[in-house]
């Protein structure tokens, strides 16, 4: 064992650091609307012209072809500097499409779509959820009849998140009729412009409109956009998912520490009802506390997982267990914090960056229940880590 | 950076694995008269050197790192081994005589665990120790035995012994200094960890052959959910012990933040998982021929030494980490 960053590590560290310091946008995002999604493009794009896009991707795709430890130094230099959120419109294309792409897509797919990912000038949506296949995922419904050379596409997708701003989505449908569950499936590429898409805005608890339904009513995909083979896209969708619970959340794991850095400072000056600073009761500066202490796991289990993966070349299982203890960590600060600050909690118009608090409060759901439930995850977990009998 | 044992570590691991399954198996807690390290189980480890992994060739030692001390008391934890166990090692990395040293690495000499307890002592280890040990967070003092007066207590944990006294007998030796502290929190820190795995390892074995309702236990969601909790609280506590491990062999400034995040989250690893253990076992799970209650019993005592609970969160609370 041993805890040594490379003298390459550090002077990749140094010059992020630098040149995040320097780069990080002043301006506030936009919470909603085109005008989110144009920020987020334009702080992609300052980062891909500067060098600083996919650092773990490789060169042949634009990438900076670093290993995952240095991502690991990326992500902790971002949330130093306060960079805009990594979760917002580039997600899906960054964290999802762009890997899977990468891992199974044909050249031509490749040549197109990846140094458009990475430079934000295409943004992507997941359409895998369907109104009746959520958490039982094999269940979908939506039909893709092959007719020539394309694909004819038929049915609905749900919590679809940011379709309306999508160019390109992640497309999971039934090509083979008479299939049943994980089989007959077909992983394709969809263009989001394409005739016969309606999207239908789902608004959420957290005041916003970022997740969508969408319809597709005949709507003609090209066979070459499919990628992986026709009928065995869930072995594509198990790639996409576990770029998801492998690096997805990379971002929280190693910002956390900083969150409830800030929320002790706060508990310093906040008073209470009774007139004590909130650091003085001794509940909650316990449970700030023993957070801080989860946090602080969570960087190690972060770095203990992107070390072996940077050796094997592949992620491990572990991914689902950082998943809940992130997300559990995650919800626990937002609860004490909701203590701590009182009545200022309630005040909630939808904006993140104008009450991040009460903003991350909501999210825990989001965090719990997106990307695989917490209790799919504990599935995944008894399944894959400890070997249990399938009840399924 | 590589938080794993890795090559050496990991024979180092499976031999300490291996010795102590065979010289003091858990088991050995159901038979009477089984509590603490006695003269032959002292000399039987001694032999081995499992006493001296961390001290220096120059002194006798193995002259290896923390990184092995945490992983032969994670071995350790699995067994329920006795806290003298750890004193005796303690003992072994602070005596400056020569002599008594060494009779300490070899097992000869024996050394109990004292802890204060308001106006009293209470002393954990085998009635044929002639010394103790007695650590705080800057200083380590041993003591001879001689002419004690201890009262026994019954004892909770079948571990371990208890004994009380008011007055401490000739104190030996002082050594100012964090490093014996240090090594006893990351040892105790090891041992929850090892308790925290062996409560699921416990579950999970058993959870894949008993019956109930025409299914395995392991295949209903009210049993593999908390099982995978169970799993999850071990992934961070032994994450973060390997970090605080690590970063005391590698003299980090911020070392001591980590052995007091490693030893919080083994402290409560180790006891939600025995209390997990023994619920998802159901009713074997509370009788005295099983090993679930020898786990929580021991994680009970080990998570009260080398920082408790309120006293780690209040360092944590205004510790930071490293750059």
């Amino acid at each position: 064992m041993d805890l040594h960053f490379s003298e390459a590590d550090q002077e990749f560290r140094a010059r992020a650091r630098e040149w995040l310091t320097a780069n990080v946008p002043t301006a506030k995002r936009p919470a909603h609307g085109p005008e989110a999604a144009q920020f987020d493009r334009d702080w992609q794009r300052k980062m891909y012209d500067n060098g600083w896009a996919g650092v773990a991707w490789p060169k042949e795709y634009g990438g900076l072809g670093l290993s995952g430890l240095q991502q690991v130094i990326w992500y902790e230099e971002l949330a130093r500097a306060h960079a805009p959120h990594y979760i917002n419109t580039t997600y899906i294309s960054l964290m999802h499409a762009g890997p899977t792409v990468a891992a199974r897509g044909t050249d031509e797919q490749k040549a197109f779509h990846l140094h458009r990912i990475l430079s934000g000038e295409s943004l992507w949506c997941q359409g895998f959820s369907e109104p009746n296949a959520g958490s039982d995922l094999a269940a979908l419904k939506t039909r893709g009849v092959i007719d020539g050379d394309h694909i004819v596409v038929n049915g609905a997708k749900m919590w679809t998140t940011d379709a309306q701003h999508a160019d390109y989505q992640e497309l999971l449908i039934r090509t083979d009729p008479d299939s049943e569950r994980h089989k007959g499936l077909t992983w394709v590429i969809c263009d989001m412009k394409a005739p016969g898409i309606d999207i239908k805005p789902i608004r959420t608890m957290l005041q916003d409109e970022h997740v969508n339904l969408v319809f597709y009513d005949d709507v003609r995909i090209p066979i070459s956009n499919v990628v992986g083979e026709v009928n065995k896209g869930w072995s594509t969708a198990l790639a996409t998912l576990s770029f998801e619970r492998g690096l997805g959340f990379i971002g929280d794991q190693l910002e956390l520490y900083e969150r409830v850095c800030r929320a002790i400072e706060l508990a310093e000056t906040v008073r209470m009802e009774d007139g004590r600073r909130a650091i003085e009761d001794d509940g909650i500066a316990q449970r700030l506390a023993s957070i801080k202490a989860d946090t602080i796991a969570i960087r190690s289990m972060t770095l203990a997982d992107i070390a072996e993966t940077d050796r094997t070349g592949e992620p491990g299982p572990k991914g689902s267990m950082m998943k809940l203890m992130v997300t559990s960590t995650h919800k626990a600060l937002s609860e004490v914090v909701g203590e701590i600050i009182g009545w200022e909690f309630l005040e909630f118009n939808g904006d993140r960056s104008a009450h991040p608090w009460t903003y991350d409060y909501l999210w825990s759901w989001v965090f719990s229940i997106s990307g695989g439930t917490n209790e799919i995850q504990r599935e995944i977990t008894a399944d894959r880590i400890l070997g249990l009998p399938r009840g399924r | 950076m590589y938080l794993a044992p890795d090559g050496d570590e990991i024979e180092i691991a499976n031999a300490a694995a291996e010795f102590l399954a065979d010289a003091m198996p858990i088991e050995r807690l159901h038979s009477v008269n089984s509590a603490d390290l006695n003269a032959s189980l002292r000399s039987t480890l001694g032999e081995m050197g499992w006493f001296a992994l961390a001290v220096p060739e120059a002194k006798g030692g193995s002259g290896l790192t923390p990184v092995e001390h945490a992983l032969f008391f994670r071995e350790c934890g699995r067994q329920c081994a006795p806290v003298d166990l750890l004193a005796q090692c303690l003992a072994a990395n602070m005596i400056s005589d020569d002599g008594l040293r060494q009779s300490v690495i070899s097992g000869e000499t024996g050394v109990s665990l004292i802890i204060a307890d308001g106006d009293s002592f209470r002393i954990f280890g085998s009635s044929d120790a002639t010394h103790a040990l007695l650590v705080s967070p800057d200083k380590a003092h041993l003591y001879a035995l001689d002419g004690l007066d201890a009262e026994v207590r019954p004892a909770l944990d079948p571990a371990n012994s208890i004994r009380t006294t008011m007055a401490l007998p000739g104190l030996v030796e002082t050594v100012a200094g964090k490093p014996i502290w240090q090594l006893g929190q990351l040892g105790t820190a090891a041992m929850l960890v090892g308790i925290a795995e062996a409560s699921l390892d416990l579950i999970v074995e058993y959870a894949k052959v008993r019956e109930t309702f025409g299914r395995k236990i392991g295949a209903w969601q009210a049993v593999r959910h908390p099982c995978a909790d169970m799993a999850v609280r071990v992934e961070a506590a032994r994450s973060e012990l390997w970090y605080a491990a690590t970063a005391l062999k590698e003299g980090r400034s911020d070392a001591e933040v980590h052995l007091d995040a490693a030893k919080h989250l083994a402290n409560l690893a180790a006891h939600a998982n025995a209390d997990s253990n023994i619920q998802l076992h159901g009713g074997i799970g509370v009788t005295d021929e099983h090993n679930a209650h020898l786990l929580l019993k021991h994680a009970m005592l080990l998570s009260r030494l080398f920082g408790t609970k309120r006293s780690l969160l209040a360092r944590l609370l205004n510790a930071r980490l490293e750059d």
